[in-house]
């Protein structure tokens, strides 16, 4: 397998406290790629580390098969990090100028591409030019775009989000899930990180679950659905619930855990307990059945799983 | 090699780019030639209209004296005022004199001289009139009235008048120079100057912008931009076209001014002639070699560049414009040392103490310039200095891009030096 990032074993210790141990991942090329976890489990720290911007205590890092720090490897790759990082009293159009002049881009090639780029995600529409504006007179959206043309303005084969959807309205978010699918089409490399599971469930090819620094489980999406197993139910109940029928979801033996989404119930079972004998106590307790399906987990729901409410409070370093 | 212009171009186009910039650079030319000219015009033109004013001369010689005391008063300050002959026999001083008076009385004229046989017999001549007090007036009518003595005397003796003006037109200015235990090195009072100029021009302008570099790096840590930077430049590359970029600056600025300051100096004809202030004062610049100024430059750039770079690795400890003042404050404090020890350097540049600050790289740019103003140093010791000077500046932008690589995420709390010492070794 050709691995656009390979972590072997890093650690990185800061002097409070651990906030990556022993991690281990590869992210396959060409691949959508998510890091989940929940606040401060590792996330950032891990990325950082992949930008050579902090260097692991332990373990190495290589990328396109070649040392995170080197010179040429950072050309090929773009980062968008969580919270904006942009000089406020500079021209946009300049600043964006002097991010791709930094990956090596030429000038007269970074405006011809800050051109496209800012008529594409509507920063220069008929009405106003905000490429000739100052940062600081943007929006938060789109200091956002802005923000993103920069990681992209030197066709990176590698694109790294930090936690790229927090604070997008659904419309900037539907435009950067485009943008992410078009960049896998032309064979490009995204990783990014997520505490939202349904964006990583409908984007990624492969996961990466970390939690108090470190990796829960990885794989393909598929598989990791598939190795979370078949014991998840949703049950959809038409009338009231009656004591009987929630005396049937109580029972340990059959049902671990149960996830109210509303309309549905998505039900866990005890592991060796048998669906049909569930279904034939529901009916007893006559409970009118809408629904009763045999699903793969969410990755919301495996997650829940793996880390738990215990894991989303210990796993809080500070450092994200 | 892209990366560190592209660091470079940004850092330098965008502080130059800002009004501010452009006002002080245009403006300040202008505030110090008023500062300079005006009080010098203020003082002439008040001369001219109150003093040498409508002065009259009472000549009671009988000789025609007072003419020849108006010619020397009126021919090289034809505009600054009038000057009146009022010739009057010997009897009939006393009336003129009283008349005179009411009229300087009246304001009709300012104040009148009379000269008559006593002043050509060496027993002086009188004046009267509103400003006797004023001394520069006063050494004006007595060098007129010598003048004419001596013209005439020479005359009497039987010398062609044209000679006699050519002999007793005197232009005396006087040089000075040091002469110290070490025996005449010193290479006069007006280099002595220079060294001590350009000590305080280099402290003012690191004052105004070595700073700079401090307020940039902060500027990145607050705004989060520097992670994004360091994911694409190394900290060694981007200190340095930081550095390099603000100094540029700061020079940029200095160059204008110099060539403004060379422009009214070359003009400074026509200036004065355009505000009506006749003759130029006498300016004399000290020699410069090639080689020395060349030195001096160095020093300026060197000097520049070091404290920048330290202005800078204290940027990268803190992470906010309020704790930038004291992050500051130990290297203000090294450049007002540098300051302090000007004058001990000046009384004895050759002492032990000088030539070991001569080699201290935070003082070796005030102090270089100062002493070879006043002594002799050897090409040798300049051109060593100046190269430990250079690698003292390479040193610092290494230090603060270490300690800018570990702080550029530590936000809050500022390091003590303890934690800054392990920054350095850990990076």
């Amino acid at each position: 397998m050709d691995y656009a990032i390979d972590i072997r074993g890093i650690s990185k210790r800061f002097a409070e406290h651990t906030a990556v141990r022993e991690l281990s991942l590869q992210v396959p090329t060409g691949s959508v790629y998510g890091i989940l976890g929940p606040n401060g489990a590792g996330k950032t720290t891990t990325i950082r580390m992949i930008l050579n911007v902090i260097a692991p205590d332990t373990g190495t890092i290589s990328i396109f098969g070649q040392p995170s720090g080197d010179a040429k490897v950072r050309d090929r790759v773009g980062y968008l990090p969580e919270e904006r990082g942009l000089y406020r009293k500079m021209q946009v159009r300049r600043m964006l100028k002097f991010l791709a002049e930094l990956k090596g881009v030429p000038g007269h090639v970074a405006d011809v591409r800050i051109t496209e780029w800012m008529q594409r995600l509507s920063l220069t529409t008929p009405e106003r030019d905000w490429g000739l504006a100052k940062v600081d007179e943007l929006s938060r959206g789109m200091q956002q775009k802005v923000q993103f043309i920069g990681t992209l303005l030197h066709e990176p084969d590698l694109v790294i989000l930090d936690e790229p959807f927090s604070g997008l309205d659904p419309i900037n978010a539907q435009a950067l899930k485009d943008t992410v699918i078009d960049l896998k089409r032309k064979g490009k490399t995204v990783i990014f990180s997520t505490h939202l599971m349904d964006n990583a469930e409908r984007l990624c090819d492969s996961v990466c679950i970390i939690a108090r620094g470190e990796k829960v489980l990885d794989g393909a999406v598929t598989a990791v659905k598939a190795a979370a197993g078949d014991r998840t139910i949703a049950l959809g109940l038409v009338g009231a619930r009656t004591p009987g029928i929630s005396a049937v979801l109580g029972n340990r033996t059959l049902v671990s855990r149960i996830d109210d989404n509303n309309r549905f119930l998505e039900i866990e079972l005890t592991p060796g307990a048998d669906p049909q004998q569930l279904l034939r106590d529901l009916v007893a307790a006559g409970a009118g059945i809408e629904r009763f399906e045999r699903v793969n987990p969410s990755l919301h729901q495996i997650f829940l799983q793996r880390v738990g409410a215990k894991g989303v409070e210990e796993g809080m370093s500070g450092h994200g | 090699m892209g990366k560190f212009i592209a660091v470079f171009k940004r850092e330098y186009l965008e502080r130059v780019r800002t009004r501010a910039f452009i006002l002080t650079t245009l403006l300040a030319p202008l505030l110090f030639g008023a500062v300079m000219t005006l009080p010098a015009y203020l003082s002439m033109k008040s001369l001219k209209n109150t003093k040498l004013g409508r002065t009259e001369i009472l000549d009671a010689t009988g000789t025609g004296f007072g003419t020849d005391v108006q010619l020397r008063l009126t021919g090289p300050m034809a505009d600054t005022g009038t000057i009146t002959v009022k010739a009057v026999p010997p009897s009939e001083l006393a009336a003129a004199e009283s008349t005179a008076t009411h009229a300087v009385q009246s304001k009709a004229i300012a104040g009148y001289i009379v000269v008559d046989s006593s002043t050509l017999n060496d027993q002086g001549a009188r004046y009267a009139g509103r400003e006797a007090s004023s001394v520069g007036e006063m050494q004006m009518f007595e060098n007129a009235i010598k003048q004419a003595l001596v013209t005439r005397r020479l005359e009497h003796e039987g010398l062609d008048p044209k000679r006699v003006d050519a002999l007793t037109k005197v232009r005396l200015s006087m040089s000075a120079e040091r002469i110290s235990e070490k025996g005449r090195g010193g290479t006069g009072l007006a280099s002595t100057i220079l060294g001590g100029a350009l000590a305080f021009l280099l402290y003012m302008s690191l004052v105004l912008y070595g700073q700079n570099t401090l307020r940039s790096v902060i500027e990145e840590k607050t705004t989060r931009v520097s992670e994004v930077i360091v994911a694409s430049v190394n900290t060694d590359t981007l200190l340095a076209g930081k550095v390099l970029g603000v100094s540029a600056v700061g020079i940029t600025q200095q160059i204008v001014w110099a060539l403004g300051a060379l422009l009214i100096y070359n003009g400074r004809a026509a200036i004065f002639a355009k505000l009506g202030l006749g003759t130029l004062p006498p300016v004399s610049l000290p020699h410069v070699s090639i080689g020395m100024a060349i030195a001096l430059a160095l020093f300026f750039l060197l000097g520049f560049l070091f404290y920048s770079s330290l202005f800078a690795a204290a940027g990268a400890t803190v992470s906010s414009d309020q704790e930038a003042q004291q992050a500051a404050q130990p290297i203000i404090l090294l450049l007002v040392a540098s300051i302090i020890f000007i004058q001990p350097i000046l009384l004895a540049p050759s002492s032990t103490m000088a030539r070991v600050l001569s080699w201290l790289p935070f003082s070796a740019p005030i102090v270089m310039p100062l002493r070879m103003s006043v002594v002799a140093l050897s090409p040798i010791e300049i051109s060593l200095v100046i190269a430990g000077l250079a690698v003292a500046c390479a040193l610092a932008i290494l230090l603060a891009s270490r300690i800018y690589r570990v702080g550029m995420l530590m936000y809050g709390k500022r390091p003590s030096f303890a934690e800054l010492g392990r920054w350095i070794a850990q990076s």
